[in-house]
């Protein structure tokens, strides 16, 4: 399913972080300064919507380096349309949380 | 090395998160946790201190993250997995019916506690009048009403007897009472005290003051003590005017003993002085007499001729009847109603469950098992709702015990357990072995009237993707009833439910 509706601000800087490579639920946290409570959430809400998908780590990466396997999120292509209007209301977003930063976490 | 106090945060850390996740829907449930389980380890690795142990700042916002697991779980479980449609797991499964099946005994069941005429039956079949006990009459009078004096009675009563041990006596007038600013008309039994004792019915006397002792008791039926006292226990010691004289409710006479001839509303107790007042000496009334040891020997029959003589020294015939009436409880009716439906299953469906196979994959043993469980729970449950079913219809509108009653719950109970049953046995026919969910989408396959030797009939799927049923429209020598496909694995790609495998 396609949204086009228009997204709030916090689920915006959620997908905006999540395409800047912060992939998993805490990181997301850490990125935005946002509750538990509400980032979460907010996740199960663009999964339901189609504009994130999760996905399991593999279990024999989580074995390697003796943690449990995480899930990871990443943007469908409707999540990236939507992320690129959402730019655009809110012209700041990628100074918030951008590309390079997550990459050198 | 985990500090006792680091030992408690951790553990009612995750003790939040198990708790949090029983509002995620089932199917969820086990993944939501996986993943906040896994976050968590992730939050508590980035909190640590070089010596291993936690802050107290730490501790803190690893439980507040926890807390925020809350809000996922019921932002989860207000997400609907399919918008007005229940999950296709739930829909049509062994567990919903079941609870289908006890909800309704559970609805019938607490109805009928709220019954009065429920109890009614149930008091009546534990207080039944003893088969020793006779109703004396005239064999010359022309009816069975009362036919014996009061003052015979008397010149009984005091007369040594052979086969009776103990008399006792009543006589019925319709007088007007009054309780309070009530006035009703009452049928009223004027008794000798020892009325209650000698039938063996538990009436427990209220104890009366020292002013009362010498007001004669008035004991209520329990039809009067519905309609006019609203069932009310703290009636007794109440005053009434029974005909102008004061009288104290001294008790409810049980459910059941309505069945004493002359249907008396109440008892008006009476000493045997006031029983021997002159002016009554004609009346007649009820005697009922009980059999001594002697008299229990020689008695034979449903009912005896009597000779005796009354005041004048002439010879008179009586006949003496048992005044029992069997009162069989919503037990017995209960277990013959069941009996007479177990009965006639067979006359109104195949109990056959279809068990005919068209491949060689069978269910295991374990689910076999299971699906005879379901067959078994599904009748107890029936059953259950048949008894209290029952005895809601047979005494609704009845606050009292009555024999037609009675004959209502048994009809009652054998038409819902009749009923019932064959419903469960086609229901059963109808449910995947494997998963013991309804079968689904039937697909009508060939024409009777079009095919000669071609195969006819209704196809149904398992949604769970683990059989196809074959139910033939005609039966025939090589298709008689209808036959399981089991699928294998390959056909799992096209069921998009895996709860259900």
């Amino acid at each position: 399913m396609a949204v086009e509706a228009k997204l709030s601000h916090t689920a915006a800087m959620i997908l905006q972080a999540i395409s800047a490579g912060y992939v998993y639920g805490f990181s997301i946290m850490e990125m935005t300064g946002l509750p538990s409570g509400t980032v979460y959430p907010a996740m199960r809400r663009l999964e339901r919507d189609e504009l994130i998908r999760s996905q399991w780590e593999r279990q024999a990466i989580a074995d390697a380096e003796q943690r449990p396997p995480r899930k990871y999120y990443k943007l469908t292509n409707a999540g990236k349309t939507t992320l690129e209007a959402s730019r655009k209301r809110y012209p700041l977003l990628e100074r918030l949380i951008s590309t390079e930063e997550a990459r050198s976490v | 090395m985990k500090s006792p106090a680091d030992l408690a945060f951790s553990t009612s850390q995750r003790a939040m998160l198990y708790a949090a996740s029983f509002i995620v829907p089932a199917s969820a449930r086990e993944e939501w946790r996986r993943e906040w389980l896994a976050e968590l380890w992730h939050v508590r690795r980035s909190c640590i201190r070089v010596d291993e142990t936690f802050s107290l700042e730490a501790q803190r916002e690893i439980a507040w993250f926890c807390l925020g697991s809350f809000a996922d779980a019921l932002c989860l479980r207000r997400q609907p997995i399919q918008p007005g449609a229940p999950p296709a797991h739930v829909h049509g499964s062994a567990g919903q019916t079941l609870l289908w099946l006890a909800a309704g005994a559970g609805i019938c069941c607490v109805l009928a506690s709220l019954l009065p005429g429920v109890q009614a039956e149930k008091e009546a079949s534990r207080n039944q009048i003893g088969s020793n006990v006779l109703l004396i009459g005239d064999a010359a009078a022309s009816s069975s009403g009362a036919s014996i004096s009061t003052g015979l009675f008397r010149q009984w009563k005091t007369t040594r007897q052979r086969f009776f041990d103990d008399l006792a006596f009543y006589r019925v007038s319709r007088q007007r009472a009054e309780a309070g600013p009530n006035s009703m008309m009452w049928k009223v039994a004027h008794s000798t005290a020892n009325l209650f004792s000698l039938l063996g019915l538990p009436v427990i006397l209220a104890d009366m003051d020292d002013a009362n002792q010498k007001v004669p008791v008035v004991i209520l039926s329990r039809k009067v003590w519905i309609r006019d006292f609203g069932g009310d226990p703290r009636v007794i010691g109440y005053a009434v005017n029974v005909d102008g004289a004061r009288a104290r409710i001294a008790g409810v006479a049980p459910a059941g003993s309505w069945q004493l001839p002359g249907a008396p509303d109440v008892w008006l107790l009476e000493s045997d002085r006031e029983m021997a007042s002159e002016a009554m000496i004609d009346v007649n009334g009820y005697v009922f007499a009980r059999l001594s040891k002697r008299g229990m020997t020689e008695w034979a029959g449903p009912a005896a001729s009597i000779a005796a003589r009354d005041r004048l020294d002439n010879g008179m015939d009586l006949y003496g009847v048992p005044i029992t009436v069997p009162v069989e409880g919503p037990w017995n009716i209960y277990g013959f109603a069941l009996f007479l439906a177990m009965l006639a299953l067979p006359a109104v469906t195949s109990v056959s469950l279809g068990e005919g196979q068209l491949s060689s994959h069978r269910p295991t043993a374990k689910q076999r098992l299971w699906r005879i469980l379901f067959l078994i729970a599904k009748f107890v449950l029936i059953a259950l709702i048949g008894f209290y079913a029952s005895i809601d219809i047979a005494y609704f509108s009845t606050p009292e015990y009555s024999p037609i009653a009675e004959c209502v719950q048994l009809l009652a109970c054998f038409a819902i357990c009749l009923i019932g049953f064959r419903w469960a046995v086609a229901d059963q026919r109808q449910r995947c072995p494997m998963c013991l969910r309804r079968v689904t989408n039937p697909a009508t396959v060939g024409l009777a009237s079009r095919t000669f030797l071609g195969w006819n009939g209704t196809e149904l799927i398992c949604m769970g993707g683990h059989a196809l049923l074959h139910v033939p429209s005609l039966p025939t020598s090589w298709f008689g009833g209808q036959r399981w496909l089991y699928l294998d694995s390959s056909w799992e790609f096209l069921f998009a439910d895996p709860i259900v495998r």
